[in-house]
């Protein structure tokens, strides 16, 4: 490592199901109030069937309220990008000179517009401007150009890993005096066929997901962006500004075991959390929150116990523990960012989050989760997620007195 | 501030036998069409027929040419695989939304939706490989590899020890073919490759498909061919000679430092403009080299042009059916790759001896 100083994060922005912006979605954590229900927006014969966490605006509200000019192609998950972007950069003048970058993660990308006019598109020429916004970089070069942001621009995608390896991104390369500030983080709508796909796997659940539950079975998709600023700690400093937390660990592996399943061991979680234990020069008991990823299918949550298990000890050694995906939904490509506005929420107000829904520990591990909003003194925040294909990372955030 | 990485080796698949031993592009495969799948090799040679069997095109090239990749670098395993694809698995991801279309709310079958995501080939390797260790996949249209060149350098060097996979992989979409069609990206009249450059350029790209691999470290070793040592982007400029030339002067060097520029013209008239007025303006009097006329477009050509630069370096000699202007090189040391697409997602890559 070229430097050990943590990363400053400046600002914030964040949109779910249970908020439009960052105050919202902290009202909402604070009186344990979710946001899953039926589909409104989304048109799909699921629609009555599944719950999901959907933000509740269309897309024709999300481009007026942006003041996005009649008859221009963007998809949801750049317009709820947007919207999240502008509340983390108000305020923080992009254009002072420091090499400003920005790292945005999707899966979605604009899957939503092509699955809709893919027959249209062949026979109409009404939607075909939205052939250019299918691919994934599209969405941020669209962010890019409404941020002003041209010093670096580049785009993740390893499924639901995938904003929290933008953040990781984004610090190292400002560890690596590539960048002096980046706007970090993702965005997924919610579409068919993600929906379809989750169902096709048989791990939607029919109701409301559980985390950590010993009868939970399967997840609720949801919706989201959410964006950091991170900072060089030198450019804070130069500002006077307080930042709102720091990033000072993060970490990466890749489970190797299987393209959906997560290895019964939880290695790939493992590998992760220790590695951001050791970016950020802590040991495991430093630590007094985890968000975990928890995303209620049978098999994420067992192998992510077991890999909590295998980093703080005993069960009675795991620190309080919570997965707000009962919240806001698997939010996928957005989930790792929208819980770091959530670890970073917990740290500002001391409070760890309830993790809805649990009612029974799961067997073979007897871990229990915060099920009830918890004020505790709060220095570090373990943020965990992992994806298809094995990418697991985990970032660690902690106050800016410690 | 960047170090520079060195290659120990690489393998490319693309429509042009690259995979051949020996092949250098002397002999050129002509085409008559638009698209163009790659020239696929052997995969069983590599890949045990039961998991290709399971493998979509994107995982079978990246697997491939990775492996030739480490074979070359004479080793069997990494620290770390990183890639880049501007689109990721089209095919898996057409035939899920078709099969979703038509039977959603029955039970669909989720293989191409779990092939569908961007990263599987990069975890596909990872799993060949049993790679616990970082993985990253970059989806940036046309700049995807130089971003995951750029994360390489940057892991590299809070990992000096490390060796690494570093790649991309784009695949052809039939659906997709369609829609850039009617999007009037792709070259409708005559197609051809060799594609016709300069005057006889028309409208239109011809979408090609391939993967390149390179296994790389910070130190050099028995089977370096090279190293990079710069990579940039920039989404938009208004003046592309400007900001090739800003990289040089950023890397301490002047126009005539490069031994020969790798351009990459591709026969769409709209925008082959551009690599002419920086050429112009740059480099008159020094070799200019061409690949995508040869290798077609797609989003992640120019670790191809990376892998060819690699080979320029060893054979000390430009084949004829690439050099485009300027006079045979007396000696390659330092070459410059340029690209962009559509006029967007300029990207330079400095490779050197």
């Amino acid at each position: 490592m070229s430097t050990s100083a943590p990363i400053a994060i400046t600002g914030m922005g964040a949109i779910s199901a249970i908020g439009e912006d960052v105050p919202s979605n902290y009202r909402s954590l604070r009186i344990s109030r979710h946001g899953i229900g039926p589909i409104r927006h989304l048109d799909t014969p699921h629609r009555g069937r599944l719950l999901v966490g959907e933000i509740n605006m269309s897309n024709e509200e999300l481009v007026e309220q942006l003041g996005i000019p009649a008859g221009e192609a963007y998809t949801r998950s750049t317009l709820l990008a947007l919207l999240a972007a502008a509340e983390a950069t108000m305020g923080i003048d992009l254009n002072d000179g420091s090499r400003t970058g920005l790292i945005s993660a999707t899966t979605v990308g604009g899957m939503d517009a092509t699955e809709r006019y893919y027959e249209d598109y062949l026979n109409s020429e009404t939607h075909r401007h939205y052939i250019p916004t299918h691919p994934c970089g599209y969405s941020t070069e669209q962010m890019a150009r409404h941020l002003g942001v041209t010093d670096f621009v580049t785009t993740i995608s390893t499924a639901c890993s995938s904003a929290a390896n933008a953040i990781m991104l984004g610090a190292r390369m400002i560890k690596a005096g590539l960048l002096d500030r980046v706007i970090v983080g993702g965005t997924d709508c919610l579409s068919r066929f993600t929906i379809n796909g989750f169902n096709s796997l048989m791990i939607y659940t029919d109701g409301h997901c559980r985390p950590f539950d010993e009868h939970r079975n399967g997840l609720n998709l949801g919706e989201a962006a959410a964006y950091l600023v991170l900072e060089r700690a030198e450019l804070v400093t130069r500002q006077t500004k307080t930042p709102l937390a720091y990033l000072s660990g993060y970490g990466h592996a890749n489970d190797a075991f299987h393209q959906t399943a997560s290895s019964e061991d939880g290695e790939g979680a493992y590998l992760a959390m220790k590695h951001a234990l050791e970016v950020a020069e802590l040991d495991a008991g430093a630590i007094s929150y985890v968000n975990a990823h928890g995303t209620a299918t049978p098999n994420n949550d067992l192998a992510e116990g077991q890999a909590l298990l295998r980093v703080f000890g005993a069960p009675e050694s795991i620190p309080s523990f919570s997965s707000t995906k009962a919240f806001t939904g698997h939010t996928l490509a957005a989930a790792g960012a929208i819980e770091a506005v959530f670890s970073i929420l917990a740290l500002q107000h001391q409070e760890v989050f309830a993790n809805l829904n649990f009612s029974q520990p799961i067997t073979a591990l007897g871990i229990v989760p915060q099920t009830t909003l918890l004020p505790m003194q709060i220095n570090h925040v373990l943020s965990n997620s992992f994806g298809f294909g094995g990418n697991c990372s985990s970032l660690l955030f902690s106050t800016a007195h410690d | 501030m960047i170090k520079p990485i060195y290659i120990h080796g690489k393998g490319a698949i693309s429509i042009q036998p690259t995979t051949e031993p020996g092949y250098f592009f002397d002999s050129i495969l002509p085409y008559t069409q638009n698209p163009i799948p790659a020239h696929d090799p052997d995969y069983k040679a590599l890949i045990p027929p039961l998991q290709l069997r399971r493998m979509n095109k994107s995982m079978r090239m990246a697997i491939f040419a990775s492996q030739l990749a480490l074979r070359e670098a004479n080793r069997t395993t990494v620290d770390a695989v990183i890639t880049g694809s501007g689109l990721g698995c089209l095919r898996d991801s057409e035939r899920f939304v078709e099969s979703l279309l038509a039977d959603e709310g029955q039970p669909l079958n989720p293989t191409p939706f779990i092939q569908s995501t961007h990263n599987m080939a990069a975890a596909a390797i990872a799993l060949a490989l049993k790679c616990n260790g970082y993985n990253m996949t970059y989806v940036n249209n046309a700049n995807s590899f130089e971003s995951a060149l750029l994360d390489g350098v940057v892991y590299l060097s809070e990992h000096p020890d490390h060796t690494i996979l570093l790649g991309a992989v784009d695949e052809l979409g039939e659906r997709t073919t369609e829609f850039w069609n009617i999007a009037e990206y792709l070259k409708q009249d005559r197609p051809a490759v060799p594609t016709p450059l300069a005057a006889a350029a028309s409208p239109g790209e011809i979408a090609a498909e391939g993967s390149t691999f390179f296994v790389a470290s910070r130190q050099p070793g028995p089977s370096t061919t090279g190293k990079v040592t710069a990579v940039e982007t920039t989404l938009e400029t208004d003046n592309p000679a400007s900001f090739v030339n800003q990289f040089l002067q950023k890397n301490g060097l002047s126009t005539g430092a490069i031994d020969a520029v790798l351009l990459g013209y591709n026969g769409d008239s709209r925008y082959d403009d551009i690599y002419r007025g920086v050429s112009q303006a740059l480099f008159a009097g020094i070799p200019c080299v061409g690949f995508k006329h040869v290798l077609g477009e797609y989003d992640t050509v120019i670790a191809a042009a990376m892998a060819l630069a690699l080979q320029l370096l060893r054979e000390q000699r430009i084949p004829t059916a690439l050099q485009l202007s300027g006079p045979q090189p007396k000696e390659l040391a330092r070459l410059l790759i340029y690209t962009q697409r559509r006029g967007r997602n300029h990207g330079l890559i400095l490779v050197e001896r």
